[in-house]
């Protein structure tokens, strides 16, 4: 009766993937409240439970985070093509500093005889 | 119900103990105590060899969270006693049968199987012992223990999770688990057995339970767990007269290597 498990357990873990089998998880780590989600390093566990647990040894036993994330590293959608991340054509069009505006401006302030308006202190 | 004559290697060790409930108190201290350090340093042998990297170091931690518990536990322990010993002391300079651990522990750690179900049956019971110790009406026991609480709460969800796993594994995991049982199982219930001074203890509220109920609820619990594994129901505990004295050989040699650096250069600073 004891040799094998009850029929209503099936296998382990949380079910995701075989059982026993040990895979990456990539962790992600808070420091301090309201600092964002950062990648800390990665953790071989066969299950969400046991990447938690292991990513709570890792990363936070001496108090290092106040949350972590593990993600299955199989479940990381990867892009790193330069033809696509870094075109080799000018893209200073597309950056928001990309125009300089100061020529632009100070030739329509002199055009309306109006002077350049001071830094609004009361605004921020 | 506990045979005095088990603890008369411990007479001596409580000269200044004052009156009998304060010699109550420092059994139970000094029992938890020596649990955490032989429970803590028998898991530290795990620190290089444990089954992956990530489950060496988390064993490493578990372990030396217990020692952390024992030091504090021993502090408490120098403040009710107070016959000039420190907790290294305690700790180290006692013979073997001067220490006051519950049988489950003088198991060796054995294969991984073992070590998991010595620490599933131990981290239980002193889960129980700690329920029943968090309403305490001595304050330095009722605020350690409630830090302690918050630590055990990852070594039950850890221990828990590692049982399932070897239980649910099949083949040569829940064989060896199921064989690790059998051998810790008659001892398991020796982590509550009632103390000298029990009823001291009720009456004070240093424990707000005595020692039978804790164990009770703690056999409902553990039952629950082992009934949905379809493992097998725990068995009284054997000899509970000698719950915490005549210690195996496996804990004389754990001995032997827990003193041998104090040993080498005795009075020394480290």
């Amino acid at each position: 009766m004891t040799d094998s498990p009850p029929a209503d357990r099936a296998g382990g873990g949380d079910g995701s993937s075989a059982p026993g089998v040990l895979e990456p998880w990539e962790v992600f780590r808070q420091e301090k409240d309201g600092d964002p989600m950062k990648h800390g390093g990665s953790v071989m566990a066969p299950d969400s439970v046991l990447a938690l647990h292991y990513a709570r040894e890792m990363y936070s036993r001496r108090q290092e985070s106040v949350h972590l994330w593990v993600v299955r590293r199989s479940d990381i959608h990867d892009l790193a093509d330069l033809d696509l991340l870094q075109p080799p054509l000018d893209r200073s069009f597309k950056k928001p500093g990309g125009y300089v505006m100061r020529a632009k401006l100070a030739a329509a302030r002199a055009q309306s005889g109006e002077s350049k308006p001071k830094a609004n202190k009361g605004a921020r | 119900m506990t045979d005095s004559a088990a603890f008369e290697p411990l007479a001596m060790d409580f000269d200044g103990a004052g009156d009998g409930g304060e010699r109550a108190l420092a059994l139970l201290l000094l029992s938890m105590a020596d649990d955490e350090f032989v429970i803590g340093f028998s898991d530290s042998e795990w620190t290089g060899i444990g089954p992956i990297l990530e489950e060496d170091v988390a064993i490493s931690s578990l372990a030396q969270d217990e020692l952390g518990h024992a030091q504090a536990l021993y502090g408490l322990l120098v403040n009710t006693v107070a016959d000039g010993r420190d907790a290294d002391a305690w700790a180290y300079d006692r013979p073997p049968e001067g220490y006051l651990h519950a049988r489950l522990l003088d198991h060796h750690r054995g294969d991984w199987a073992m070590t998991i179900a010595r620490r599933y049956l131990y981290d239980t019971a002193d889960a129980a012992r700690l329920e029943a110790l968090a309403g305490s009406s001595h304050q330095p026991l009722r605020e350690l223990v409630a830090k302690i609480r918050r630590e055990e709460r990852y070594h039950l969800m850890h221990v828990q999770t590692w049982i399932e796993r070897l239980a649910d594994a099949g083949g040569e995991s829940r064989a060896r688990l199921v064989a690790a049982l059998a051998t810790l199982a008659p001892d398991a219930g020796t982590v509550l057995a009632p103390l000298p001074g029990d009823e001291a203890l009720v009456r004070r509220g240093i424990v707000t339970e005595a020692f039978a109920t804790i164990e009770a609820r703690w056999r409902d619990a553990v039952g629950a767990t082992f009934r949905s594994l379809g493992l097998p129901t725990l068995p009284p505990t054997a000899d509970p007269d000698h719950a915490r004295s005549g210690h195996s050989d496996a804990f004389r040699a754990l001995h032997a290597e827990l003193t041998m650096v104090r040993q080498s250069e005795v009075g020394a600073t480290w």
